[in-house]
């Protein structure tokens, strides 16, 4: 029994306004879904929803092996990206806003206005800048401009969510192992990164959902077809002149599905905050 | 022990060899960029491929970017000296490339070949890329849209003749002319249904525009004054006029045309599909549509029926009689990029893939017409005896061929496509039955004339130095630093507090070293930008505070995409707050299945942003569309809650992304579907109230509502706090869904800050302007932040330092 709705009325409510909910929610997946698996001629014929006649896996079969778009390849470098920045963001953010959410240094709260600053000037604006400073460096065309910035700080949205979370645990704990001689490394690593497994894999997910459905990074960044990754190999059904909606739709429910299992799999994390440390 | 000694000797010396005969043989790369979708992608490649056989030392890198990003990713390469050797460009982009040098003039690389004929190309594509007598792109394909594509069963079924290419449109119907006349053609094979879903329509066009040029064209009018350089606009040309208006009266009032919305509303969506499932006689389209429809209607299949191509209609000129024959076109081909090392070697590549090999291969896979006369009157494209019965239609290809000297390309001047949209936005209203077309041109052609004198009218600006500019740079981080720092001068800081400080500067040099690289720097260099008029190739000119004084002045749009934004956030922010932190407290109750319903309502945020705008848009079709369906039921006629009336609708269904007032509400109740982000923060959130706070709430006799005030509220205010803060900061910049499914119609109604702003960066090339904007809205976000931070009060941080 959990927070407050503890009844078994409250309970069946709870379940029939999810089971309601989920059918709103679901409607453009299961849309996809059934798009994916029409041949072009029964898609042009009939209404988006409609369940296909004669389900066919001849979309999924093309989408896998078109030329044009190596998709295991695709699929491995954005593996390989999202993978990386997400560790990157993980190890470096969760640095930063424990130096924010516990530490008191000089010009603490100005700097953290500087960190909230940079989340405001709309990214498009800063992009010339950028991309000439990564021309410099000689990264254009490689996987780095994507991924290194994440080990540098990764990013003020993500600072400024586990900072938010590491603020609620109650600081009773950190000064209990201050007085036993902890330094701050210490009671970052052995005692706030384990009581923040939920807040962790929140912004973990996020960072990954974030870098695989990316499409303006790679795009500017990655020349290369072989070295681009699934959101732009998806861009070549779309194309304004020829849109390909069975393939497209079967490509996106090919790109969302790893997604969806990591997120099946990753929400128990969530679960694994404070309360089962039992703490005070 | 000598065996390995000797294995180890051969393989340096196969290193070495391997290593040196690399050396000697490196084969020149060349980069290409097209925007080809996947089928032509797949015949260019086989082209690629025998041009690497036939020259063995290039090897060719085809690279693919949709039309949408293409030409922000050429800017950015350019600009960046990292552009590929070859890029793809049609008439309307390429003086913007042309004029600011970044191409390579073709005149003396076609004198310097011998037997290269620029005269077998069609003359009036080649004249279209032509910059100052320069020609710039050497054209691989010609695509009139003056051609109409015809159901031959349903003209005879109407007792017509078939169409020979020889007739004429008028603004009524001529029956003395019979199928000699378009519009009684138009009016006869129209079959009217108690519904539009049982409507058989005489004639759809592509896309309304595109028809609505036709006819203006062959009326004798044109948009502007030179198609090069035009100083002037014509949309109130009482003939432009008079085609906006004819085209409406088809869709509305004579109802022998889908309306624009019919277009978008029945599930099929475009004209080519309302063609194949017969549900209209004619259409106007390029021969592009050629691979789709012979794929949807294979001789011998149930769905197949006898269909042709022909010339669009002509216009009998009233005062000489003579018949007038114009209609819009399109066109594409490769240019050198001046930037490229191995001019030679990406001519042999431009003339490949421009020329014979190339356009036979895309003639044949019946993808694009020939831009050399020649193949586009043979027989890789004309089909003949030998062809295979699914090649064979349409028959009359020759159509192609006798449309290139009707056809009209659009104005080539790098600020058309500005100018224009000014004018396009305004017309959507005529189209919808709205406006009339008088009242909307009027305004649009004066919006746009003001905006064209001001371009045309050249600033006299001092160059932009940026030796200075780094320096005000450096002075601007540094009283970045000093606003950090300064306050804190002269305070007495105990030994523990300076260790703290120290220590904290582990924590944070990560930080610190990437925000200064990757986003101060860049933050910095954009902020002296918006003082100045770049386009990012040329020299930047210092404009002092003139592009500020623009936005707030001269900017005719951009208090409305201000007005549009405020609403969207006000009402988006406090309703999306509110559904996620519903959504998190179910799903915070233990339920079985608990982890399958979270990923379900968490899928919206998991899908590809293009399948969902997809679906979304036929979520909201007028007609057949779910929404509508739900609310109206299957037939439309239920109204139960008395909706349309309250709408002010008169008995019509809702289009809600096509109507003035209901797009933006559309585009909020969209937004509400990706709570699923703030849904799983606020999750996270809840989770970590240890139970025994809940435990001595019930002790103390607390019912669920104070529980939930007392316990979970406090609990979870930092990530709600969290929430609102980054809400509002992404919705005041929200930019893909208006980007994706309205692209800020109808009537600039969905117009956001950010499209503006996208639009003005590497639509216009006016990234000072840009600039500008971004940091008017950084100004205006950093204010909302900083009055939403007195909540931060309220917030209940159990541990902080």
């Amino acid at each position: 029994m959990k927070k407050g709705v503890g009844t078994r009325v409250g309970k069946i409510v709870v379940a029939v306004l999810l089971a309601v909910g989920c059918l709103v929610f679901l409607l453009p997946f299961y849309t996809s879904l059934a798009m994916s698996l029409k041949t072009p001629e029964e898609l042009a014929t009939t209404a988006a929803w409609s369940w296909p006649r004669n389900s066919t896996f001849n979309n999924y079969r093309e989408v896998l092996t078109n030329p044009n778009v190596n998709f295991l390849r695709l699929f491995w470098n954005t593996v390989v990206i999202a993978s990386l920045a997400t560790a990157g963001v993980i190890l470096s953010s969760s640095l930063v806003a424990y130096a924010f959410a516990k530490m008191r240094f000089l010009g603490r709260d100005r700097l953290f206005v500087v960190l909230l600053s940079t989340m405001m000037l709309p990214a498009i604006v800063t992009m010339i800048p950028t991309y000439y400073l990564f021309k410099e460096l000689r990264w254009i065309n490689t996987i780095l401009p994507l991924t290194v910035p994440a080990f540098f700080g990764g990013g003020a949205f993500n600072i400024f969510l586990l900072r938010q979370f590491f603020m609620g645990i109650p600081k009773e704990l950190d000064e209990a192992a201050k007085i036993e001689g902890a330094g701050h490394w210490t009671i970052y690593s052995r005692i706030l990164m384990p009581l923040s497994g939920s807040a962790l894999a929140t912004v973990g997910i996020f960072c990954f959902i974030y870098n695989w459905r990316d499409f303006m990074g790679p795009l500017i960044y990655l020349n290369e077809p072989e070295k681009q990754t699934l959101e732009l190999g998806l861009a070549t059904y779309n194309s304004l002149r020829a849109e390909q909606w069975h393939l497209l739709m079967a490509g996106s429910v090919l790109v969302t599905l790893p997604l969806i299992v990591i997120f099946l799999f990753g929400q128990r994390y969530f679960v694994k905050g404070m309360a089962l440390t039992g703490l005070k | 022990m000598r065996s390995t000694l000797k294995r180890l000797v051969t393989c340096a010396c196969l290193l070495l060899a391997a290593v040196a005969s690399r050396g000697t043989t490196t084969p020149i790369e060349l980069r290409i960029v097209v925007w080809d979708g996947d089928e032509s992608l797949r015949v260019l490649r086989r082209v690629a491929n025998d041009f690497e056989q036939a020259h063995p030392g290039i090897k060719v890198k085809l690279e693919n970017v949709d039309y949408r990003y293409f030409f922000q990713r050429l800017l950015s390469q350019v600009a960046g000296n990292t552009a590929p050797d070859i890029a793809m460009l049609d008439p309307q982009n390429m003086q913007m490339f042309a004029k600011r040098g970044a191409l390579m003039p073709l005149n003396p690389l076609i004198n310097q070949t011998d037997g290269f004929r620029l005269a077998e190309y069609y003359e009036p594509i080649v004249d279209v890329f032509r910059y100052q007598s320069d020609l710039y792109v050497l054209p691989r394909d010609i695509a009139p849209i003056g051609l109409i594509y015809y159901n031959k069963r349903m003209f005879t079924e109407a007792g017509l003749d078939q169409p020979d290419g020889n007739w004429t449109w008028d603004y009524e119907p001529r029956p003395e002319l019979g199928s000699q006349c378009f519009t009684y053609c138009m009016q006869q094979l129209t079959r009217k249904g108690d519904s539009s879903r049982s409507t058989v329509w005489g004639f759809a066009p592509s896309w309304t525009g595109a028809f609505t040029d036709t006819v203006a064209f062959s009326s004798g009018a044109r948009y502007v004054n030179d198609p090069q350089a035009f100083e002037s606009l014509n949309f109130t040309d009482p003939r432009i006029i008079r085609a906006f208006d004819f085209v409406a009266s088809l869709a509305n009032e004579k109802k022998w045309m889908p309306s624009q919305t019919e277009l978008s509303s029945v599930a099929q969506t475009t004209a080519v599909d309302l063609f194949i499932s017969q549900r209209v006689a004619m259409y106007q389209c390029g021969i592009w549509d050629v691979p789709h429809i012979r794929q949807a209607l294979k001789p011998g299949s149930d769905r197949f029926f006898e269909w042709d191509i022909t010339l669009a209609p002509g216009h009998i000129d009233p005062t000489t009689g003579e018949v007038v024959r114009e209609a819009p076109s399109g066109g594409s081909g490769y240019a050198i990029l001046n930037s490229t090392p191995h001019p030679d070697a990406a001519w042999k590549l431009v003339q490949w893939m421009a020329g014979e090999p190339g356009m036979k291969a895309m003639a044949k896979a019946g993808i694009a017409q020939p831009a050399i006369k020649r193949l586009a009157q043979g027989p890789d494209w004309i089909p003949g005896e030998s062809t295979s019965l699914e090649q064979r239609y349409p028959a009359n290809r020759i159509a192609t061929d006798q449309a290139v000297p009707f056809a009209v390309f659009p104005p080539t001047a790098e600020y058309w496509g500005e100018v224009s949209g000014l004018v396009f936005s305004k017309t959507e209203p005529i189209y919808l039955g709205t406006s009339t077309a008088e009242m909307a041109l009027t305004e649009g052609n004066r919006i746009a004339s003001t905006r064209l004198s001001k371009i045309l009218e050249e600033e006299r600006l001092p160059q932009f130095d940026w030796r200075w500019g780094g320096a005000v740079g450096f002075l601007l981080l540094f009283a970045a630093i000093a606003w950090v720092y300064y306050p804190e001068r002269g305070k007495k800081r105990t030994q523990s507090e300076r260790a703290e400080t120290r220590a904290s500067l582990w924590f944070l040099s990560p930080w610190i070293i990437g925000t200064l690289a990757f986003t101060v720097g860049p933050m910095i260099f954009s902020l002296l930008m918006s003082f100045t008029n770049w386009d990012i190739i040329q020299a930047a000119e210092w404009r002092s505070l003139g592009n500020y004084q623009e936005a707030f002045v001269q900017d005719s749009r951009f208090w409305n995409t201000v007005k549009v934004t405020a609403v969207y956030t006000i009402f988006s922010v406090p309703l999306g707050l509110i559904a996620s932190l519903a959504l998190a407290l179910l799903l915070n109750v233990r339920v079985k299945g608990m982890p399958i319903y979270r990923t379900f309502f968490y899928l919206p945020v998991l899908a590809s942003a293009v399948a969902s705008s997809l679906i979304w848009r036929k979520v909201f079709q007028p007609e057949g569309g779910l929404l509508n369906v739900m609310l109206f039921g299957r037939d439309g006629q239920r109204d139960p809650f008395g909706l349309t009336g309250w709408l002010g609708l008169n008995g019509q269904l809702p289009n809600w992304l096509g109507d003035e007032k209901l797009a933006l509400p559309s585009l909020i109740i969209m937004s509400l579907w990706a709570v699923g982000g703030g849904m799983v923060i606020l999750l996270a959130g809840l989770q970590a109230i240890p139970d025994f706070y809940y435990e001595a709430a019930t002790l103390d006799g607390a019912g669920l509502w104070q529980k939930f005030r007392v316990v979970t509220l406090p609990m979870v205010s930092p990530a709600l706090f969290f929430t609102l803060i980054t809400g509002v900061i992404g919705s005041l910049q929200v930019f893909t869904q208006a980007f994706v499914m309205t692209q800020g119609g109808p009537n600039d109604a969905t117009r956001f800050y950010m499209l503006h702003l996208y639009e003005n960066s590497f639509g216009n090339l006016r990234m000072g302007y840009a600039s500008a904007l971004g940091w008017l809205l950084f100004l205006v976000v950093f204010v909302i932040t900083k009055i939403q931070w007195r909540l931060n009060k309220y917030v209940y941080y159990e541990g902080a330092a």
